[in-house]
């Protein structure tokens, strides 16, 4: 057992209102993301995957890492537009390590789904990768404690573990469909792993708020 | 102390068998009541044997007068032209009014319907029922023999589709007729039927044959690729009706007397009919019904008696009355050959037609019957000759299910036999068909006679229906109960496999169920997660066709769990990092093998999009598949190599192992003298082909007899140090090695590398635990996971050598290996070893590596009882998610037993399971016998006890 050296969060601490706030606002990005794709240029995760995907990371991105900016740790060392870069920065970085991660476990690979890949993994780094890289910058400890050793402590680690864990785990029961034989046309690469993860992405972030309230309600948060 | 380790490592040896012993009953049993068998008997009918039968007694006089000479039934027909449409839907011919809708792909071959409604007793439309599979290959063979096709009949096709049974055309072929066929074999849409085409209607003025078979594939390719709702299916059928309306124009003109065609008859008939998708197999009304459209240009003299016609009757689109029998697939063979008069299939259990034998009678019956003053003559004539035909027919039936009770191991039940006699015996009892004809020639008795020879054709139907329904009931219907009673054993070894986990865990200290780390709890919820997962997903066709996929998914996802954990430590991210590489590559390998599937399934579309972008013919490809699997084996040389030199293993593994690099070297050699580009720079040419393999095997054999004297001989101390421990097991896997390498071909080498890296990583992810849980001795750090994932990665090594779950899946090229000639046992030991060699030989005996790299070994009795008992949970554990997958399949056949796959997909994967656990079960036996003895010769009970 690894023993947590941090005794104390540093951060900026996230009452229950903001949290829901910040849930609400990203649930909305997406929501947004998914109208504009549906209403504005008529195309759906169906019918045009790869763009619909495109619209829906680059309206969904600034939402994330503006807000989770604003929680970023030690605020007097670090600047808003520092953590915001951060932000930015792990988009990418984020994206490559879903990428390989989705290859490994079977991802079709190709010319005509590379487009597609790149797109979902980036989605898939904008729940993931980008909150803990706007909120801890490169901290290796924050992010064990996160997603290695899935101990959250207090509410702002509960918002950035809960739904990202979601939202992979979503993605891996969203893969299961696949390979069945009902030959509908949302069972192609990625689209039942983006409603797979986007669906775990949300309840996660409902399961977080309930926990954050939970533990809201009770004055001493606990520590270990 | 000692005596009760013995007796304790005799009774998980004892639990070990019993658990063998169990799953090989239950599955036994399981398997009596699924696969259906039916022995195929290699006799054939002659023209000589009638004389056995009770029918031609007073007759066979009369008949031999006559010019030509008298077989069996007397020919109705001259010269046959058969058209087989592949997978034509009943739909397709029958009129639209027929059916409560009209789709859009009916009333296309309108030449047939408007010839069925005018010519009323000429032609005839049947609704043909087929019996399931009704894969074309399993109906064509159908048709011929009169036979029911089983699972056994259908695996046997895979291998060899020619049909050893006396059949239609072996007799035609015997009884001085000649057949042309004409078919084609290309896949393409539009070009399917060119070659039928064009040789059908030359053929039709040519003399030369009597009798001619043309197989039109079109409407069922259509079906497989667009679906029968298709515009390509319609375009299909109007061509169809085309060249079958020229067809007909044909032999209509050359069938006047004296005429080319004039005692010719025509039968338009598909072999199975398919699904709205295109899809058949199944049992299914779609599938299993299809049409027979028969066609005499003679009228026959009379309609046959009411009680005999079965057809039903609707108004056409041209208002016009269209008449539509009903026939069984069964009978076809039996029909036909009494129209023609040959000898009937010897294993035929079909009754003749009496609607299709009636079309085909104008020819005789108006030379033969006197001129007719009384209405009846025409029709007792008929009856009389269709009575003799039916006693034949009856006395054929009764030879075959006799010689087969008699013959075959599975037989029907004495009780049936004697049911069956019963019934024959009362048909028979009565007079002779003919009796009636020699004692009274008056007019008047042939009123008189008419009724008798109704009631007794009527006894002749109920002796072959009867026969009918016992060999259904027999050869196409499973057993329920048994099938009940091998599931409930296999559910009872289950629950004695837990309980023997329990045990193991209790006796060996390890505080799983109430743990005090919660970690390993999470680790064992996690491996039985995956395992259930993968269990269930075999329920569904689409996962069993993907099974390669899915291990490799469930394989990546324990890695990425390993990966959380070794993060969580900071301990071997190298490893855990490395293994999700090595997963990522097999899964390449297991799309390749997955596009090699889908190109011989008929259930399969997926193929990899990234090979498109690999050019096969670079020659620097070429190159690359040469060198690389060579130098591969160098290196799994030089690993043993390493081995040798490093460990001070005693004399014995050692020369076991320089025998494998040995080897190594030689298959190097080998292949490099197959391959045309390395053979001209190394001169190997002149070494035979079959010389090195052969040597492999003597070697790879001589190891084994070496390591089982030893085994035997030798005071064994294998568990006495981590070295010994090791250098053994080694010497076990190298030598399996060798031949699974040879075997396997180029990819062994790889595959064997990547199997060692696999199984590293896999040992070393293991143990992440165990150094932070301390070295106090007795406490064992025991992850189920690893187990789980080792028995993935055998089942990915399984698809990623390039086999899958089907009989087509074996690799028959390596059964001929160093051998040319076929020799069954020997060549089915060389597929099996190919087959299960990476996905269980291997993995099996390679197990013990998982406990390998424990700090406890070797320092006190105490130490190597836990080791012994953390082997054993291993190999049960290892057992159990096989065993599990096993039931699965089992669950999964039963289900899905009239799903359309049933064998073309599930019963095979059921076949490969089912083999693998016998296997599985026989070679945990065996390593754990070589690892740890039964307890007389193993380690611990020779030594000296100090403790307790």
């Amino acid at each position: 057992m690894v023993k947590d050296s941090t005794a104390e969060n540093p951060g900026q601490s996230v009452s229950p209102t903001q949290a829901i706030l910040i849930h609400l606002i990203c649930g909305v990005g997406l929501a947004v993301g998914f109208s504009v794709a549906h209403n504005v240029y008529f195309i759906n995760l169906v019918s045009d995957p790869s763009h619909t995907l495109r619209l829906i990371w680059v309206i969904e991105s600034p939402f994330v890492i503006l807000l989770y900016s604003f929680f970023r740790q030690n605020p007097e060392k670090c600047s808003y537009l520092k953590a915001v870069i951060r932000g930015v920065l792990a988009l990418p970085v984020g994206a490559l390590v879903n990428a390989l991660g989705a290859i490994a476990l079977g991802a079709p690979v190709g010319s005509q789904y590379f487009q597609r890949t790149i797109n979902w993994s980036l989605l898939m780094s904008l729940f993931t990768f980008v909150p803990p890289a706007s909120v801890f910058g490169s901290s290796s400890e924050d992010w064990r404690r996160i997603f290695a050793n899935t101990k959250p402590k207090g509410s702002l680690d509960y918002m950035i573990c809960l739904p990202a864990h979601g939202a992979v785990v979503g993605a891996w029961f969203g893969a299961w469909p696949m390979p069945l034989d009902w030959e509908r046309p949302w069972q192609e690469w990625p689209i039942c792993v983006t409603y797979g993860a986007v669906a775990g992405y949300l309840v996660a972030m409902v399961a977080s708020l309930v926990l954050i309230l939970i533990q809201g309600g009770q004055q001493h948060p606990k520590s270990e | 102390m000692m005596e009760l380790g013995d007796w304790c490592r005799k009774r998980k040896w004892g639990i070990m068998v019993m658990l063998s012993v169990l799953h090989i009953v239950g599955i036994f049993i399981f398997i009596r009541g699924f696969l259906l068998t039916r022995t195929e008997l290699p006799y054939y009918s002659r023209c000589s044997d009638v004389s056995e039968s009770p029918c031609f007694t007073s007759q066979s006089n009369h008949y031999q007068n006559q010019s030509n000479p008298l077989c069996w039934t007397r020919p109705a027909i001259d010269r046959l032209i058969i058209i087989v449409l592949d997978a034509l839907r009943f739909d397709f011919v029958a009129p639209s009014t027929f059916f409560k809708e009209t789709k859009p792909w009916m009333d296309k071959l309108q030449v047939l319907q408007k010839l069925a409604s005018t010519q009323g007793t000429y032609a005839r439309i049947f609704k043909a029922i087929a019996d399931p599979p009704t894969t074309s290959l399993q109906r064509l063979k159908g048709l011929t023999t009169g036979g029911l096709p089983t699972f056994i009949d259908v695996g046997n096709s895979f291998g060899a589709p020619a049909i050893l049974e006396d059949n239609l055309i072996h007799q035609l072929a015997s009884n001085g007729k000649q057949v042309v066929m004409m078919g084609d074999d290309t896949v393409d849409l539009h070009t399917v039927d060119n070659g039928c085409i064009e040789h059908l209607l030359p053929s039709l003025y040519e003399e030369d044959w009597d009798v001619l078979i043309a197989h039109f594939l079109g409407v069922d390719h259509a079906g497989h690729i667009n679906g029968i709702d298709s515009i390509s299916m319609v375009e299909k059928l109007e061509q169809y009706n085309a060249i079958l309306e020229k067809v007909i124009e044909k032999l209509h003109s050359q069938s006047g007397p004296g005429g080319l065609h004039e005692n010719t008859f025509l039968l338009v008939m598909g072999d199975h009919g398919q699904t709205i998708n295109g899809d058949h197999g199944g049992g299914s009304a779609e599938e299993v019904e299809t049409s027979i459209f028969a066609m005499s240009f003679k009228k026959p003299p009379s309609s046959i008696p009411s009680e005999f016609d079965t057809s039903y009757c609707e108004t056409d689109l041209d208002q016009k009355k269209t008449c539509i029998s009903s026939i069984q697939q069964l009978d076809f063979a039996v029909t036909v050959s009494a129209l023609l008069g040959v000898p009937f299939p010897f294993g035929s259990i079909g009754r003749v037609s009496p609607e299709l034998y009636a079309l085909g009678a104008g020819t005789w019956n108006l030379e033969s019957a006197n001129v007719g003053h009384w209405p009846n003559q025409k029709e007792e004539e008929w009856m009389r000759n269709y009575c003799n035909v039916l006693c034949i027919n009856s006395w054929q039936v009764k030879r075959y299910i006799d010689i087969y009770s008699a013959s075959s191991v599975i037989g029907f039940s004495s009780e049936d036999l004697l049911n069956i006699s019963n019934i024959y015996a009362q048909a028979e009892g009565n007079s002779t068909c003919s009796s009636d004809n020699k004692s009274l020639h008056e007019d008047e008795s042939y009123n008189s006679s008419l009724p008798t020879l109704k009631r007794k054709i009527d006894t002749y139907f109920n002796f072959l229906l009867s026969v009918a329904e016992l060999a259904r009931s027999k050869w196409t219907e499973f057993n329920l109960e048994m099938m009940g009673i091998g599931f409930g054993i296999m559910l009872i070894s289950l629950s004695i496999h837990f309980y023997a986990i329990r045990t193991a865990k209790n006796a060996a200290g390890i505080p799983l169920p109430l743990c005090a780390d919660s970690q390993i709890s999470v680790k064992l919820m996690f491996a039985v997660f995956i395992v259930v997962i993968h269990a269930c997903s075999l329920l569904s066709n689409s996962y069993i066709l993907e099974e390669g996929k899915v291990a490799n998914f469930l394989l990546a996802t324990t890695a990425m769990f390993k990966l959380h954990y070794s993060i969580k430590r900071e301990k071997m991210l190298m490893e855990a990092i490395f293994f999700l590489l090595l997963i990522t590559i097999l899964r390449f390998a297991i799309e390749i093998g997955l596009s090699k599937q889908a190109a011989t399934s008929l259930f399969m579309s997926t193929h990899a999009s990234w090979m498109v972008d690999i050019d096969p013919d670079n020659p620097m490809w070429i190159y690359m598949a040469e060198i690389i699997p060579i130098l591969a084996l160098i290196l799994l040389a030089y690993l043993l190599y390493i081995t040798v030199t490093s460990s001070s293993c005693c004399g014995i593994w050692k020369y076991v192992i320089s025998g494998t690099i040995l080897c190594y070297i030689l298959i190097a050699v080998h292949w490099a003298s197959e391959s045309d580009t390395l053979s001209s720079i190394t001169r190997l040419q002149g070494i035979g082909r079959n010389c090195i393999p052969k040597i492999i095997y003597a070697v790879g054999l001589g190891q084994l007899l070496l390591l089982a004297f030893s085994h035997l001989f030798h005071k064994d101390r294998a568990l006495d140090s981590k070295k010994h421990f090791v250098s053994k097991t080694v010497a076990m896997l190298s030598t399996c090695s060798s031949t699974i390498i040879i075997l396997s071909g180029k990819q062994g080498s790889l595959i064997a590398l990547a199997s060692i890296a696999g199984g590293y990583c896999i040992m070393r992810l293991g143990n992440i635990e165990q150094d932070i849980n301390d070295k106090v001795a007795g406490i064992l750090t025991f992850d189920p996971l690893s187990v789980t994932q080792w028995s993935l990665l055998a089942t990915c090594l399984f698809f990623s050598t390039g086999h899958w779950c089907a009989f087509d899946g074996l690799r028959y090229g390596a059964a001929f290996i160093g051998f040319d000639e076929f020799i069954l046992v020997r060549q089915a030991l060389l597929l099996t070893i190919d087959t299960f060699g990476f996905s269980h030989i291997i993995p099996v005996f390679g197990l013990p590596f998982l406990v390998a790299d424990q700090q406890l070994l070797g320092q006190t009795d105490q130490d190597r009882r836990l080791i012994i008992m953390q082997l054993y949970l291993m190999y049960l554990m290892y057992g159990l998610t096989i065993v599990a997958t096993v039931v699965a399949t089992i669950i999964c056949v039963t289900i899905q037993r009239r799903h359309l796959m049933v064998w073309g997909l599930f019963a095979p994967k059921f076949v490969f399971d089912v083999v693998g656990l016998i296997l599985a079960d026989i070679l945990i036996c065996l390593a754990w016998l070589y690892f740890v003895g039964r307890g007389k010769d193993g380690g611990s009970g020779s030594m000296p006890d100090r403790h307790d």
